[in-house]
């Protein structure tokens, strides 16, 4: 692109860019800061400072220490983790069979495929099918809820169309089964669609709260978003210390509930924090480096 | 009828439906099954026993409950305040930034934009809280400092619907705006040249040769969203539904889920949540096929 002079509206755009991506920044670099604070100074902590006041892990120490929050986050983990990987396992399978040449069924299959993608369950009768199967009150509701999306299903679909026939031909010739030309050949040339569309199962998993707080009910299944949404959404700030820590611990009661509220916050988003990066790497990569995306 | 040969290629493709065979288990249990459940609008449910067809009772009882009335409006008020509001930001975010090159301005702006699509709306609500603090919230002290009076906005009616337009615009207009960055992308360098050589100032640039370059996906995406307009938000609007302001924000799916799930209304509940998914099926099938038509894009 050619050379351009800065002028007043380049500059007027530059600084509104600048204000609404400060909107984005600084509350959540404030969440961050005010976690780091020492619970003495925090409520000097303004809501555009972005430097915590004093440092202290003692926000950390206790949320992380709460064995509610503890459990939690594990749950959550389990549900994310387990739930993209048979996420990833399934969507790309149906994936293989469905991109076969000739399948009987295939067109069928596709239309069922597509009504199901667009016509939405009742809540009720999730509920009750999820009670059916006995999966109420257990995280593996949650992994195998919404396990294969059908929109990704066709975006990877897409994908193994453009493998070229000669590299499975080749392979089905030496007497290949479909198993060995999936796991052999079509994995480890997928391997860039099923990151990105891990991700994105993987960001729908932790993310949930809605589904996991109808299907798990007991503390123990909890899930990090339900629990967050206690605190945060719903101010009830009790399960956040536990009152078994407030008698044990004398310097609870010298905590700040906005500085734990804000650790609890930051621990829900360390993963999507970590997972960010590749995400943009993959996803937006076409995008970020200014080249053509297709 | 399934002639002989086809029989033949399915038992030669054993292996492949042996493998699908899971996935297709759970469409069955997890779509299909529910799916069919939903008669249960046209039942009245029964404990012990089989239910007892009833017709389109709980169809008459709902749309003759005065609060369905509502439930609709604001489902429609919300859902279209955002389709035509929010459309055009991530268009004008995507037009801005292509008035700096790549570089770390550029970078920085995309890689901070992009991050609150991920967060989850538990996550995106606590921020929120805090930014519309009456205390300490930013935007009040900024009201303040312009000698207005500081506003709880989260639990004013007029407001509450502004704020779950502002959030869902805070959330995806920068990522939203990918798709219109990629098509700005795509325009040939030598369109610009040519341009250049015209003597064209910037905004002709923009208008003449950028914007027309957007009309496709602008199409696709508007007709598209029209799809989903009986879905104004379930996860937005349960993290920010209290009770001063539940009556301006309560959409169908948050009372299907509380007249279903809360009352345990099984049939009424399923008989709105029918005729938000038949509505729905409707509406996608046929911005699907329209977008498809004028743009040669559809929603698959």
């Amino acid at each position: 692109m050619p050379a351009r002079r800065i002028t007043w509206s380049k500059a007027l755009i530059a600084l509104f860019l600048s204000l609404v991506t400060l909107t984005m920044f600084i509350p959540i670099v404030n969440l961050i800061a005010r976690a780091l604070s020492n619970p003495g100074q925090v409520h000097l902590l303004r809501g555009y400072e972005l430097w915590p006041r004093g440092f202290s892990l003692i926000n950390f120490q206790v949320v992380l220490g709460n064995p509610i929050v503890g459990r939690a986050l594990l749950n959550s983990l389990f549900i994310t983790i387990a739930g993209t990987v048979l996420s990833l396992l399934f969507t790309s399978i149906a994936a293989y069979v469905l991109v076969q040449k000739n399948l009987v069924g295939k067109t069928p299959i596709m239309i069922f495929l597509i009504i199901i993608m667009i016509f939405e369950p009742g809540i009720v009768q999730e509920y009750m099918v999820v009670k059916d199967i006995h999966l109420l009150d257990s995280l593996w509701a949650m992994v195998l809820y919404r396990m294969i999306n059908v929109y990704y299903l066709i975006i990877m679909m897409r994908f193994l169309e453009d493998i070229p026939d000669s590299l499975t031909e080749a392979a089905k010739i030496d007497g290949a089964g479909h198993l060995t030309l999936y796991t052999r050949i079509v994995v480890p040339l997928s391997r860039i669609p099923l990151v990105t569309i891990g991700m994105f199962y993987a960001v729908a998993k932790w993310n949930e709260f809605f589904k996991s707080s109808i299907f798990l009910s007991s503390p123990k299944n909890t899930v990090l978003q339900v629990l967050l949404r206690q605190f945060v959404v719903e101010q009830d700030t009790t399960a956040l210390v536990g009152a078994s820590d407030l008698l044990k611990n004398n310097n609870i009661a010298q905590l700040d509930f906005s500085a734990l509220k804000a650790a609890t916050i930051v621990v829900a988003m360390v993963p999507i924090l970590m997972l960010y990066p590749v995400i943009l790497k993959h996803y937006t990569r076409g995008v970020m480096d200014g080249g053509v995306k297709e | 009828m399934i002639g002989n040969g086809k029989l033949r290629k399915i038992w030669t493709d054993k292996a492949l439906y042996l493998m699908l065979l899971p996935c297709i288990a759970y469409f069955v249990i997890f779509h299909v099954w529910p799916i069919a459940g939903m008669k249960l609008a046209f039942y009245d449910y029964r404990i012990i026993g089989n239910d007892v067809y009833v017709g389109f009772k709980y169809f008459k009882e709902l749309f003759g409950t005065p609060i369905f009335g509502q439930v609709l409006r604001n489902t429609l008020i919300i859902s279209a305040m955002k389709m035509v509001l929010i459309f055009p930001i991530p268009i004008l975010f995507a037009l801005m930034l292509n008035e700096f090159a790549n570089g770390k301005f550029r970078k920085a702006v995309q890689i901070v934009s992009y991050l609150p699509h991920f967060l989850s709306w538990v996550v995106i609500a606590g921020i929120w809280f805090e930014f519309l603090s009456p205390t300490t919230g930013a935007v009040n002290e900024l009201l303040k400092l312009f000698g207005f009076h500081a506003q709880d906005f989260l639990t004013d009616k007029d407001s509450i619907r502004w704020v779950l337009l502002a959030s869902e615009a805070w959330r995806s207009m920068g990522w939203d705006s990918i798709i219109f960055l990629a098509a700005i992308m795509g325009v040939s360098p030598s369109l610009y040249e040519a341009a250049h050589l015209d003597g064209a100032n910037r905004w002709q640039i923009v208008t003449r040769i950028v914007l027309p370059h957007l009309y496709i996906p602008m199409v696709t995406i508007f007709i598209l969203n029209v799809g989903f307009i009986m879905n104004a938000g379930l996860d937005q609007v349960l993290n920010f539904a209290n009770s001063s302001v539940n009556s301006r924000i309560d959409i169908i799916d948050t009372y299907v889920y509380r007249m279903g799930l809360l009352n345990n209304q099984y049939s009424f509940a399923t008989a709105a949540n029918l005729f938000k998914s038949f509505i729905g099926l409707v509406l996608v099938l046929s911005t699907h096929f329209l977008s498809k038509r004028l743009t040669s894009k559809g929603a698959w």
